[in-house]
């Protein structure tokens, strides 16, 4: 039979990888709805702390990216915790990809039903989407570490789209007023939640170290990465209050990917209908990356030792078809249950980046001290 | 003079099979393993010295002039004691077994018995048969040299030699194919190539086991790692001027003997943009024509299926302006816009096909009639619309510029799969159908190097050469994806 080398290391990446990989998975659904939740000027400041606050968990993640235990893998975690531990944190980690897996795809998937297909059923377009992200995944861990060049400059690039909305007569500075908050709500917990859920993502790159070298410069690429992030955020936050207005922005669902329809081309009207399509770019990237994830998280919690197979591949990218479709049928279409399912990743989200790296990091240090 | 002793009478031994490991030569053992070869000749000749001497050769395959000048003249005539001296040819081995000789012979070599010392000798001779070196069709330049290669490799090879006298440059001989025995030769620079790409081509072309080559295109597809993809993974060109700057450059070259297309690997999916006139023009201006390939390129490939997603799909995406010419030119058609493009798509390509298998006076023709009366008439005949002629028109000739004919022909495959893709789900199809391309490209290797360096792996150093071509002067050093041996081109850093 023939092998599916989807685990396979044949060398070392730099640490710029890991640039344009952070880079693409911060930049996901939550950066598409990050407005009409933050609404206040003054949340600007709030993304800058967050970032900084990112910055901090990425060193610790860094530490990790140099320890000996993260050249080794699963073998290194095994090493730390323990097998059935593990196995244990592995079945649990089954379904926090699961659930950030359905809440970008289905977000994805509806930001295009509503501007492109309206009237196509939401279940091909999932499966057109799990498709072309199966097929990335199914290249492997190192094509798909390799891909996300593609991912960064086939997107990246759309920022600038945005620049027309800070030149006036759109634009107006008093859009941007009250930088300094009056008050603190309950939605502005809520956005500093979403904010903190937006940078989450290292958490799942770091089981990729053994794909990288151990590199000192780690923490520098990681800096640059979430650098580029947080410039992203509030550029395009700013971009967001200056076309709308801090009162009309909340009223808006998808207020940045509204903005690009305004934008005028002799060639062609709908630029967003080009934009959004773009954009499947690095959502099939981040959803490839999590079906490796979860893949291969399914065989460390089942204790399957074996290469892997097409068939053990296949297998699982059905059923999270089977388990997307379901989702979108019985918690995405209803606005209310969509709202608390993203809510939970939101909670999710911000907790495993939080906390992944700080267990990680204190079973580095109780490892040492033993 | 010369007693032609023939090669019939053996008619007995005809089907015995052969076997010429190692077994000593004799005439009879010669005519049993030439027979039925009409054009295998035994002839004998007396010298002044009253020396029988036997000459065995295949005449279709020997040079007679040179036969009878360097040969069979001193031997009339000579003075020496040993056949060997009398020769005034340089290519003379002595062979000892039937292996041997019947490989001589079939390479166009002439055996000498010696009856006095009992040796056989092969001189090599072997009918001169070629054309000239003529510019090349497939790749042609305004300026830079004009000469290609032909079917003779030494030929081939001097030409590269001639571009690289450098005692480094390496040729390694191999021969393929039980059949057509053809020889392969693989040239490097030594201390400048990764010697792991010499490793890996010299155990793939050993590892060959195949009864015919009649091109090199196929000792590449034995070669590659990837046999179902429609991207070449060799580059194959029929310039020595490129041979000389890819091996320059840290590749390897493959020569492939009757065939006057040489492969160059590993090769990238950006060296098939590349034309060898790029580092003749001026800096800005190569630059601009290379980023004009690279769009022509992708304009090939999404202009008909942009047709299709927006006339079926996205109505709303096209300006009001354009919306009325379009729908002026297809309001009375009785198609869709997917087998509307299909069928003149169709049509294209086998004008396309046809032009290139008709001799070349009839093929203008073709393209007059193809290219005025076929389009015109489909529109006025309601067939298709004005607009998607001036598109189809467009993308033809845009599929063109890609230097690497290969290439071009994988583009309309593509084309097809992402205008199928279009007319399903329209600009997200085509998104959808250039992902898809972008992934295999990631995945594809060439001997065993990734297919889409330097963007991926990334090796930002070698961007001055990829979708822009830098000065010469600041490209400094070799390319870093290809990892060679001496990284500065200059001798003395400066």
């Amino acid at each position: 039979m023939k092998t599916f080398p989807l685990f396979n290391k044949s060398s070392a990446f730099d640490g710029i990888y890991l640039v344009f990989m952070l880079s693409r998975l911060q930049m996901l659904y939550y950066m598409l709805i990050m407005p009409t939740i933050l609404v206040d000027p003054y949340m600007i400041w709030v993304i800058i702390l967050v970032g900084a606050v990112s910055q901090l968990i990425l060193i610790m993640i860094s530490k990790w990216f140099s320890s000996e235990f993260a050249a080794k893998g699963y073998l290194g975690f095994v090493e730390l915790f323990g097998e059935r531990t593990v196995r244990i944190l592995a079945f649990l980690g089954l379904g926090l990809i699961l659930l950030k897996l359905s809440v970008h795809l289905l977000g994805y998937v509806e930001i295009v039903h509503q501007f492109i297909f309206f009237s196509m059923k939401p279940s091909w377009l999932i499966f057109f989407v799990l498709l072309i992200s199966c097929y990335i995944a199914s290249k492997g861990v190192e094509n798909t570490i390799r891909y996300s060049v593609i991912a960064f400059l086939c997107t990246i690039w759309m920022l600038f789209l945005f620049i027309p909305f800070y030149t006036p007569p759109i634009a107006f500075l008093h859009d941007l007023y009250p930088l300094i908050p009056t008050e603190w709500s309950g939605q502005s917990w809520r956005g500093l939640l979403l904010i903190m859920a937006s940078f989450s993502g290292a958490e799942y790159v770091l089981f990729l170290s053994p794909w990288f070298k151990r590199d000192k410069k780690t923490v520098k690429y990681f800096s640059v990465a979430n650098g580029i992030t947080i410039f992203e955020y509030v550029f395009l936050f700013i971009a967001s209050l200056l076309f709308y207005g801090a009162n009309y922005l909340s009223k808006s669902s998808y207020p940045l990917v509204n903005m690009v329809r305004y934008l005028q081309s002799p060639l062609f009207e709908r630029i967003d209908m080009i934009v959004i399509a773009m954009f499947l770019i690095h959502f099939s990237f981040a959803i490839g990356l999590l079906l490796l994830l979860l893949y291969g998280g399914v065989r460390i919690a089942g204790g399957n030792q074996n290469q892997p197979t097409r068939i053990g591949f296949a297998a699982c990218a059905i059923v999270v078809f089977i388990t997307m479709i379901i989702m979108n049928e019985l918690l995405w279409k209803d606005h209310s249950r969509q709202t608390k399912l993203i809510d939970l990743q939101m909670w999710i989200g911000a907790a495993t980046y939080l906390l992944v790296p700080v267990v990680l990091l204190a079973a580095l240090k109780r490892k040492g001290r033993t | 003079m010369f007693k032609k002793k023939g090669n019939d009478g053996n008619k007995s031994i005809e089907n015995q099979p052969l076997k010429n490991n190692g077994t000593t030569i004799t005439s009879d053992a010669l005519k049993r393993h030439l027979a039925n070869m009409d054009d295998a000749e035994f002839i004998e000749r007396t010298t002044d010295k009253e020396q029988k001497i036997m000459f065995v050769y295949i005449r279709t395959l020997i040079d007679h002039e040179r036969f009878n000048e360097s040969i069979i003249q001193p031997l009339m005539h000579h003075s020496c004691d040993l056949i060997y001296e009398c020769i005034t040819t340089s290519k003379v081995s002595e062979i000892n077994t039937m292996e041997e000789a019947l490989s001589q012979l079939l390479q166009g070599s002439i055996l000498i018995n010696d009856p006095i010392r009992n040796q056989w000798w092969a001189v090599l001779l072997q009918n001169p048969l070629a054309r000239g070196i003529e510019t090349s069709e497939t790749e042609t330049i305004l300026y830079g040299s004009k000469d290609s290669f032909s079917e003779v490799l030494e030929q081939n090879i001097t030409m590269i030699r001639r571009r690289l006298p450098i005692a480094e440059l390496k040729t390694e001989k191999f021969t393929v194919g039980s059949l057509s025995k053809s020889t392969v030769v693989l040239m490097y620079i030594d201390g400048l190539t990764n010697p792991e790409f010499i490793a890996i081509a010299r155990e793939k072309i050993k590892q060959i086991n195949y009864d015919m080559f009649l091109d090199s295109s196929q000792v590449a597809t034995f070669m590659e790692e990837h046999h179902n993809s429609v991207f070449p993974q060799f580059q194959q060109t029929d310039r020595p001027d490129v041979c000389a700057y890819s091996l320059g450059l840290g590749k390897i070259t493959i020569l492939v003997g009757n065939t006057p297309f040489a492969l160059n690997a590993p090769v990238t999916f950006f060296h098939l943009f590349q034309s060898p006139e790029d580092y003749i023009n001026r800096w800005i201006v190569a630059s601009f024509l290379r980023s004009l390939r690279y769009i022509s390129f992708l304009l090939s490939l999404i202009l008909i299926p942009m047709y299709v997603a927006l006339t079926t799909h996205h109505y709303q995406m096209i300006p009001l302006q354009l919306l009325f010419v379009l729908l002026e030119s297809r309001g009375k058609l009785p198609f869709t816009p997917f087998w509307e493009s299909f069928l003149i798509l169709g049509v294209m390509e086998i004008i396309k096909e046809a032009s290139l298998r008709m001799p070349t006076k009839s093929s203008q023709t073709l393209g007059v009639i193809g290219g005025i009366v076929i389009g015109q008439a489909a529109v006025q005949a309601g067939f298709a619309s004005q607009v998607l002629i001036v598109l189809m028109g467009i993308s033809a000739i845009a599929s063109f510029l890609v230097p690497n004919y290969l290439m071009t022909k994988a583009n309309t495959l593509i084309q097809l799969m992402i205008l199928i893709l279009s007319s399903l789900l329209g600009i997200f199809g085509i998104v959808l159908g250039l992902i898809a391309l972008l992934i295999h490209l990631n995945s594809l290797t060439s001997l065993k190097q990734p297919y889409l360096a330097p963007l991926t792996p990334f090796y930002w150093k070698d961007w001055m050469d990829l979708f822009i071509r830098g000065p010469l002067v600041n490209m400094k050093s070799r390319p870093e994806h290809l990892r060679p041996l001496k990284k500065w081109r200059y001798s003395q850093r400066r």
